[in-house]
């Protein structure tokens, strides 16, 4: 009578049990995103810029995990000279070249810190907007 | 033969809420959100314990999980291609 909920209780119980996965098929979809307001203003996406580092964080250097350092740190580099635009930014995160009158190495530094931006930094909305898929 | 290898951001750049069957991502570096069904999840879990390409990924997830016998990594790779279109994961 009482079979199906004594064996659901039984699967549960026991901790051995694994979850199945399903992997699906390759054409099934599986992510869905829901674009934020500022998606909206994407069409001047390539031509925004992004400070590195920020005003806010202005004389810091970058390391080259992305996050700021006193001047001097050994390892770290100097800010960019001039704010990145959008489409060198695009460009560098996709594993592309260096924008001009940068070195790789700075550039690679430069990424990281940008990846690590968030919400309310200076730059964030110019990054954001070059993550939205088309 | 071994394919690209992505990496995912730290898990402290992504806030997760199950949701039935489903979960809900909040992607704070994008501001994004995204729901994504399995076996997406369990492709971030495994990139969590470092990059990795598509078999790697396989093999960690089949350490965790009942999974077909014979499962490729062509849905694999096909969901990291989402999940890199989305910027969940990039390319390491």
């Amino acid at each position: 009578m009482s079979d199906g909920p004594d064996q659901d209780k039984g699967a549960l119980a026991n901790p051995n049990r694994r979850m199945v996965l399903a992997l699906g098929a390759a054409a099934a979809s599986t992510v869905v995103t829901i674009r934020p307001a500022l998606a909206q203003t994407a069409g001047s996406v390539l031509n925004c810029e992004i400070p590195v580092p920020g005003p806010q964080a202005g004389g810091n250097h970058i390391a080259a995990d992305g996050t700021l350092v006193a001047p001097g740190t050994p390892g770290s580099y100097a800010p960019a000279p001039r704010p990145l635009t959008g489409e060198e930014v695009k460009v560098m995160l996709r594993g592309g070249g260096a924008p001009p009158g940068i070195d790789s190495e700075s550039a690679q530094a430069y990424a990281n810190y940008i990846r690590r931006l968030q919400s309310g930094m200076s730059g964030f909305t110019c990054y954001a907007s070059l993550q939205m898929p088309r | 033969m071994s394919g690209a290898i992505y990496m995912a951001d730290d898990a402290g750049a992504v806030r997760s809420v199950e949701l039935d069957g489903l979960v809900a991502l909040f992607h704070a570096p994008s501001g994004m959100t995204h729901i994504v069904a399995p076996p997406a999840p369990q492709i971030l879990e495994a990139l969590g314990q470092g990059p990795g390409d598509a078999r790697a990924i396989l093999s960690r997830i089949a350490d965790l999980y009942e999974i077909e016998e014979d499962a490729g990594t062509e849905a694999i790779e096909a969901r990291l291609d989402e999940l890199e279109a989305v910027g969940l994961v990039r390319r390491a």
